[in-house]
């Protein structure tokens, strides 16, 4: 739906940008808790070795992550908003934040792999890591795809000829997707005991 | 952008980031005991935390009533899925 359309439907209920984005986000939500209910009960058959592998991961680079991409994902909430009442300026400045954000959780990513794999915890190690690496490597792909997605996003942005409010939603979308799966992620690997 | 609606996001964000420091102190405690309190527990926070992103960040709440209905679902199958996971997981083990 258009800006003007959604002004003249006043505040009527609307889909926040494509529907066929929400599909896909639905989609990638069943298929990740297939991920987190397999990982679970696997940690449930040694349930020490998880314990015990658990304790090698730095919970304060967890929650730093984890704030890091709520400022990236409040600040895309912001571009959304921004844009919707015309206002391209402070729309882009929280989308290039959106990114500046998402980068820092990139950097630190690789940088707890780094050390992870420094001190001897690698994929290969044991069933906890095989896990760890493997949910956090796809989330990391995800990662990288919403880059590319900010980048439609910021183009847009950038050009009035181009500007459309429903893609800005949809590239919002899906960031906030990788916000929620983060969460998600976190709450799994770090904290639960 | 208008102030109300600034004012909703930063205060949906300063939730969420309390919310997550203080599963610092949750993920802190005894790291070799199991303790159901604190998986249930860090299970509910993260989805009470998704829920919130779902309603105020990515506007589920302005959202026809269907979308609503499947997010909500899939956040409430997401917690019984999880949940029944650790426990049927942990009751299995001891038997």
């Amino acid at each position: 739906m258009t800006t003007a359309a959604r002004d003249t439907a006043g505040r009527s209920r609307f889909v926040p940008g494509q529907p066929d984005m929400w599909a896909f986000v639905l989609f990638e939500s069943l298929v990740f808790t297939v991920y987190f209910t397999v990982y679970l009960v696997h940690r449930s058959q040694d349930l020490d070795l998880y314990r015990q592998s658990q304790t090698h991961l730095d919970l304060h680079i967890g929650v730093f992550n984890t704030l890091v991409l709520l400022v990236s994902s409040g600040s895309m909430a912001r571009c959304v908003q921004a844009a919707r009442e015309c206002a391209y300026r402070t729309a882009l400045t929280n989308a290039i934040w959106t990114l500046l954000f998402g980068f820092v959780f990139f950097v630190s990513k690789v940088f707890e792999w780094t050390t992870e794999i420094e001190r001897g915890f690698t994929f290969s190690t044991n069933e906890f890591f095989q896990f760890y690496y493997f949910l956090t490597a796809i989330h990391f792909l995800h990662l990288l795809i919403g880059f590319v997605v900010l980048a439609v996003g910021v183009r847009e942005l950038r050009s009035p000829a181009r500007r459309s409010q429903e893609t800005i939603e949809t590239c919002a979308t899906y960031w906030h997707t990788i916000d929620y799966l983060w969460v998600l992620i976190f709450a799994l690997l770090y904290v639960v005991r | 952008m208008s102030a109300a609606s600034d004012k909703r996001l930063i205060l949906a964000w300063l939730v969420l980031s309390a919310i997550t420091i203080s599963q610092l102190g949750l993920g802190s405690l005894d790291a070799l005991t199991p303790n159901a309190a604190i998986a249930s527990s860090a299970i509910v926070i993260a989805l009470v935390k998704v829920r919130i992103i779902f309603r105020e960040f990515m506007e589920i709440r302005h959202a026809p009533a269907l979308l609503c209905r499947l997010t909500d679902l899939w956040v409430v199958s997401t917690g019984v899925i999880l949940l029944g996971s650790y426990f049927l997981g942990m009751a299995l083990s001891k038997g």
